[in-house]
């Protein structure tokens, strides 16, 4: 195993700095690969121009769980996230090779299918994003681009649903007419869940949804994801481990494009089985 | 510690004595820009306020039927066929009995304006029932006349340095004593077109040719511009041969000296595709194609300029590069293509050579009404008026500059209007 052979190395005991670790011959260690799996990525590898960014990717993420990629900045996992939605598709320079699996159809088999995708794989990001419309328009977008609904008492109905859900809507339901760029940090971000959700998505991916948010606005989006995660399969990037611990069933560990280790979430940050998700979790880098 | 701290409280002294000195710099640099746009506005003002006043002779004129040889019970055609010109003539040796050689008439006739009897049949031709009567109308002055009243040619000059002679200069003040000869707001200036006569000369006909070109010019540029702009910055494929071909020439179009475009017109629209001459339409097409590259490259770093997030979450929720681009992406460049449109319409407002080229220098005394109507622009109307050996040209020129101006203004306020809605939304 290559906790084992890394141990062996003297050189990192000494110094654990991030260039010395070996991690070339890496096998991810716990259970990446499952029976049933909601999304399956085989083989992923990922690379802007020249440099890679992501090596030999396979992990399983099931049906309605929380699962959380941490990892020090630059270890591929907002990558990886972006991959699952055909984010990527629009950096130029971004190519990919390796099978990713909705419901065991292949995402990236044909061109035409991103659109469908996303609205199938949500996604929320890093700073919350709200377009420069009203609060009403934003969560209306998603829907009616889709055409879900018929009539304007349908919308209005999905609209304080997915507010509702959001936790937004008794905060907001007063001004629904006014623009959503002028609520604060925190409310902005509910919306861009709410706007999300709108949608009916089968996935929601986040990445790092509460960095940018106070302590206080950070617990109610939280709380919000373990609400969510009743209906919905997350996939959430997060540089904070306490965030991870409390909101996540499973965690994996990224460490320099690779696939260190996954794992039950307790498991991970009681009893990590592999050297470095060890080091990082203690802190001894990242 | 202590001996950085005095270090960084020396430079400190230093540091802010620069600050001071970049800002009156700059404060002296702005007060200059702005003391000769209020030099050149207050000269131009100063030397236009003549052309608001007009000169009119207030006569009663006696239209008896014999002598016109014309009645009330006459059509058109005669009214408009009879000598107006005798009445008038007829009035004024009555005025002043004194004059009797030809040449003391001549003179005393050029006094009222060559429009003067065309005001005159207008008034009869509108109301036949005037002929027997005596009707007393303001016959427009002459342009000489004009300028005395409005102190423009110097009397205390000797006679034969001016050229307004001692004789007229008594008929004018005898006039001015008896209230028969004042200055009014000058009307004619804004409801005729060009003429020979200063006096007769006015603006309408440049006006609604500028209004008619740049109507062409902005329906073909704002659309046609901001579909290229789009294209290149969203559809476009990158790093393709042609589309950075396509990019140099469109950024290399933005330099080419006006009058170029205006040869191209020549060439191609009017001799090649037989389009009429001095048209607003011809015009208009001339502009926009020398207005296409800064609406282009405008609206490029416009949409450049929006925010990757904002795409990302058009996109994350599901829309198409089409959607992402009509819905979110143009109505967030909308101000900034606004103002790069207002700039190029402004150049376009002000463009002079290649409308030479395509004949709109013409003399055109018609008011356009359509795109094919010979007609000509603004800033040609003054090159025209400035060129004019008329004295009473030169307050014309300066309050066609000022019109000019008005109109400039009231564009950009519309398209800051424009701006200011869209960046609310």
């Amino acid at each position: 195993m290559n906790s084992l052979t890394s141990d062996a190395n003297p050189s990192i005991n000494r110094s654990p700095s991030m260039l010395d670790l070996n991690v070339d011959s890496h096998v991810t260690v716990g259970d990446n690969v499952l029976d049933e799996a909601k999304v399956r990525v085989r083989n992923l590898d990922v690379f802007y121009g020249d440099k890679q960014a992501i090596h030999d990717i396979n992990l399983d993420i099931r049906e309605r769980e929380v699962i959380a990629l941490i990892g020090p900045s630059g270890c591929g996992k907002s990558t990886f996230l972006r991959c699952l939605n055909r984010m990527n598709d629009t950096i130029d320079i971004c190519r990919m090779t390796g099978d990713i699996e909705l419901d065991g159809e292949n995402i990236y088999a044909n061109r035409q299918d991103a659109v469908l995708l996303r609205a199938r794989v949500g996604m929320v990001f890093q700073k919350a994003n709200p377009f420069p419309k009203s609060i009403y328009d934003n969560v209306a977008y998603g829907p009616r681009i889709h055409g879900l609904t018929r009539n304007k008492p349908e919308l209005d109905e999905i609209v304080e649903k997915s507010l509702t859900r959001a936790g937004l809507f008794e905060e907001v339901k007063d001004r629904l007419d006014s623009p959503g760029t002028g609520l604060s940090g925190g409310q902005q971000q509910r919306l861009c869940i709410a706007r999300c959700i709108a949608v009916q998505p089968e996935i929601i991916l986040m990445d790092e949804p509460a960095s940018a948010l106070d302590p206080i606005a950070t617990t109610i989006i939280e709380g919000l994801i373990h609400e969510l995660s009743e209906k919905y399969t997350i996939v959430i990037v997060t540089h904070s481990m306490q965030q991870a611990a409390r909101v996540s069933r499973r965690t994996a560990y990224f460490h320099m494009g690779r696939l260190i280790e996954v794992g039950d979430t307790n498991a991970i940050f009681t009893n990590p089985l592999h050297d470095l998700t060890e080091k990082y979790i203690t802190g001894r880098f990242g | 510690m202590t001996k950085s701290i005095d270090l960084i409280r020396k430079s400190l002294k230093k540091r802010y004595a620069k600050e001071r000195r970049y800002k009156l710099l700059g404060m002296l640099s702005v007060s200059i820009a702005f003391s000769f746009l209020v030099l050149l506005l207050t000269d131009i003002t100063v030397k236009a306020w003549p052309a608001f006043r007009q000169a009119v002779v207030s006569l009663p004129v006696e239209l008896s039927a014999d002598a016109l040889d014309v009645t009330a019970q006459s059509d058109l055609e005669e009214l408009r066929a009879a000598d107006w010109m005798a009445p008038l003539r007829a009035t004024l040796l009555e005025r002043f009995p004194e004059v009797s050689s030809r040449s003391e008439k001549r003179k005393l006739f050029s006094m009222l304006s060559a429009g003067a009897e065309y005001q005159l049949q207008q008034a009869v031709m509108d109301n036949p029932n005037l002929i027997g009567t005596t009707v007393t109308l303001d016959y427009i002055a002459a342009d000489d006349v004009d300028l005395v009243l409005k102190g423009l040619i110097d009397a205390s000059l000797p006679e034969d340095e001016r050229r307004v002679d001692d004789q007229q200069l008594g008929w004018i003040q005898s006039l001015q004593e008896a209230g028969n000869l004042s200055t009014r707001f000058n009307t004619t200036f804004f409801t005729s077109s060009d003429s020979r006569e200063p006096e007769l000369a006015g603006i309408r006909g440049a006006l609604s040719g500028t209004f008619l070109t740049l109507l062409v010019t902005l329906m073909l540029s704002f659309p046609i511009g901001v579909a290229a702009a789009t294209y290149l910055e969203e559809f476009a494929p990158r790093n393709n041969r042609w589309i950075d071909f396509i990019e140099i020439n469109i950024n290399n179009l933005a330099a080419v000296p006006s009058i170029v475009f205006g040869l191209l017109g020549l060439a191609v629209f009017i001799n090649f595709f037989s389009m009429p001459r001095s048209a607003p339409l011809v015009g208009g097409i001339v502009l926009s194609l020398m207005t296409l590259p800064t609406i282009i490259i405008a609206s490029r770093s416009a949409i450049k300029a929006v925010p990757p997030s904002l795409r990302e979450a058009v996109l994350g929720l599901g829309a198409s590069r089409m959607q992402m681009v009509f819905h979110h992406v143009l109505p967030t460049a909308m101000p900034g293509i606004l103002t790069g449109t207002i700039i190029g319409m402004a150049q376009a407002l002000g463009e002079t050579a290649p409308l030479l080229m395509i004949g709109m220098v013409a003399f055109i005394v018609d008011v356009p009404t359509g795109m094919t109507d010979p007609a000509t622009v603004l800033p040609v109307q003054i090159f025209l008026w400035a060129d004019s050996p008329e004295r009473g040209f030169v307050a014309k020129t300066s309050a066609a500059i000022l019109v000019l101006i008005s109109f400039l203004i009231l564009m950009n306020a519309l398209a800051i209007y424009l701006r200011n809605r869209f960046e609310k939304r």
